[in-house]
């Protein structure tokens, strides 16, 4: 046990950012179960990375605030060419996303053959990692998350293919840069996942499981001062696990 | 319901956070090293009045490490910070610093130690190009395989801490000195050990050995991997191959916390022996401080030195056909 790290001012902001991501992904994670889309949030994430990296390769200076816009224009057009494809090639869209994904990693890689930066500039795209936000950066992720969530909701049809994408997009975006790439995929899947059964007030569920889910794994990571992102994706796996057992027993 | 969740999650942490504050501990100096290598001197140099915290252990690599809560805790606390510089740890330590926000230790202030700062790099960049660009823009940070600059660094260190905790001034300088005897005598033995490797040519898997290289006399007649994290290519490997029948070398070394595969790669393709040093602190199980870490390197080379390769006898033969 290591009671150091459990300090308020030490995982507050973390558990801040994980209810921001939480706003959004839980969602967008329905939304993607029922497209069946899974592994789009890897696609998307890489796509922005590659985007940044072109920028880079072609000699341009970029600020925090230029990377994060070229990273999202090079996100929305990866999610118009997803869009694209589920119109006409709906039954191979997973395999496609798939393909989407290594085709846009490699390229990265390809791109980054004659940088010595290589290396560590790819592992930043990707890796952002949960303890070290900083309030500064959750007030521009609310910026761009709260548009989006009224958006979300109040729009009639969110359901429409195109807004989809293009939301999705812009917040895993903004995500992956806070939280990592892990955290991501596991805020949009397991909430989502552990209550599609669900009848009424899924959505609801959905995000108790997430916060619950953030809460433990801050807490125990701080208490067995373990890496945060890793041990929150576990600790929401097994939240999820558990309302599931829970409502087998009471069905 | 998220309201009412914070709210409660703040009052925890709140109650938390008051019993921790009462019972902290003020005997010691509190130490953060961002490597092990100077968490050891700093234990050296301060005995047992300091606490001190390596952030990494010998088998990370520093560039990266993952947040975990005890390093923002650690460094909030800390009196003292001391860490390579030179850019090594600039993908984590800026965020840590302001995370921490310790007065203390931030940039400009007696806390902030950078051992970099106190010796020449080797490997400063002629140029800023970033095509062809080093990966440290300030020069290589890996000064800790230099006995001469370690002793260096040990000297401004021992000034640091008895200007931080000048009611131990005594203390720390006794202890300087101390160290100083003992380093200087350990280098004099080391380097008699390798006087024989003198000029002996090496393949590194990474440029991380320089400064081990200017201090032996090691000649690197190749490089395994130039570019940090991005796998040479096949033309360059098999040039690499063919330079090696050229100029042949007579071992390869690699770090503990690097991948070992491009290394034993090249090993079963020139039938070179593989030595494995630990680096830094840490990085092996015998190297537990500065010393054993030194004695440990200079026993590897000594004794990968003395393998007769497959391949010098194959070009003997050559020879003399």
């Amino acid at each position: 046990m290591n009671w150091d790290g459990l300090d308020f001012t030490i995982i507050g902001p973390a558990f801040l950012a994980g209810l921001l991501v939480l706003s959004t992904h839980v969602p967008l994670g329905k939304e993607v179960l029922q497209r069946g889309i899974i592994f789009i949030d890897l696609a998307i994430a890489q796509i922005a990375g590659l985007g940044v990296i072109a920028a880079n390769t072609l000699d341009m200076e970029l600020s925090a605030w230029q990377t994060y816009g070229v990273a999202a224009i090079s996100a929305i057009l990866g999610a118009l060419l997803l869009h694209w494809s589920e119109k006409y090639w709906k039954q191979d869209q997973e395999a496609l996303i798939g393909v989407v994904f290594v085709l846009a990693a490699t390229l990265s890689i390809l791109l980054l053959a004659n940088n010595p930066h290589g290396g560590e500039y790819l592992q930043e795209l990707l890796t952002g990692q949960i303890l070290w936000v900083s309030y500064n950066q959750l007030f521009y992720i609310l910026l761009l998350y709260i548009p989006l969530l009224i958006f979300w909701f109040i729009s009639r049809n969110r359901s429409h293919s195109m807004s989809f994408y293009i939301c999705f997009a812009l917040a895993v975006t903004a995500s992956v840069q806070l939280v990592g790439v892990y955290l991501v995929f596991a805020s949009l899947i397991i909430p989502a996942l552990a209550t599609n059964r669900v009848k009424n007030l899924q959505l609801f569920y959905a995000y108790l499981v997430g916060i619950i889910g953030y809460g433990i794994g801050l807490v125990t990571s701080s208490l067995t001062d373990l890496p945060s992102g890793a041990v929150i994706v576990w600790s929401l796996a097994i939240t999820g696990i558990g309302w599931r057992w829970v409502l087998t027993a009471k069905g | 319901m998220n309201n009412i969740e914070k709210k409660l999650l703040r009052a925890i942490g709140l109650a938390v956070l008051l019993t921790l504050n009462s019972v902290t501990t003020l005997a010691e100096l509190n130490v953060f090293a961002c490597e092990p290598e100077w968490g050891s001197l700093v234990q050296e140099l301060g005995g047992d009045k300091v606490s001190v915290f390596n952030a990494t252990t010998g088998l990370q690599d520093p560039h990266h490490i993952q947040a975990r809560p005890s390093l923002i805790a650690k460094a909030r606390r800390a009196d003292l910070l001391i860490c390579t510089g030179a850019d090594l740890e600039v993908g984590w330590l800026p965020l840590l610093l302001r995370k921490a926000g310790n007065n203390n230790i931030q940039p400009g202030s007696s806390g902030h130690v950078m051992a970099t700062n106190f010796v020449t790099l080797l490997d400063q960049p002629i140029s800023l190009d970033r095509s062809e660009g080093d990966v440290h823009a300030a020069g290589n940070p890996h000064v800790q395989m230099d006995p001469y600059r370690i002793a260096v660094i040990a000297e401004a260190l021992g000034i640091r801490l008895q200007q931080i905790d000048p009611d131990n001034a005594e203390h720390y300088q006794d202890k300087s000195r101390d160290f100083m005897k003992r380093w200087q005598a350990a280098i004099q033995g080391w380097q008699q050990q390798l006087e024989p490797l003198q000029g002996m040519p090496i393949v590194v898997h990474h440029k991380n050995w320089i400064y081990l290289q200017e201090w032996t006399g090691l000649k690197p007649v190749a490089t395994l991997e130039p570019k940090a994290g991005i796998p040479p290519s096949a033309d360059y490997l098999s040039k690499l191959i063919t330079g090696l029948k050229q100029q042949p070398a007579k071992i390869i070394l690699f770090a503990a916390h690097q991948n070992s595969r491009s290394s034993k790669w090249l090993a079963e393709r020139t039938n070179l022996p593989l030595v494995k040093l630990p680096f830094t602190v840490g990085g092996s199980e015998k190297a537990t401080n500065l010393f054993e870490l030194f004695n440990e390197t200079v026993q590897l080379l000594l004794h990968a030195s003395q393998i007769e390769t497959k391949d010098d006898t194959r070009n003997s033969d050559g020879a003399s056909r």
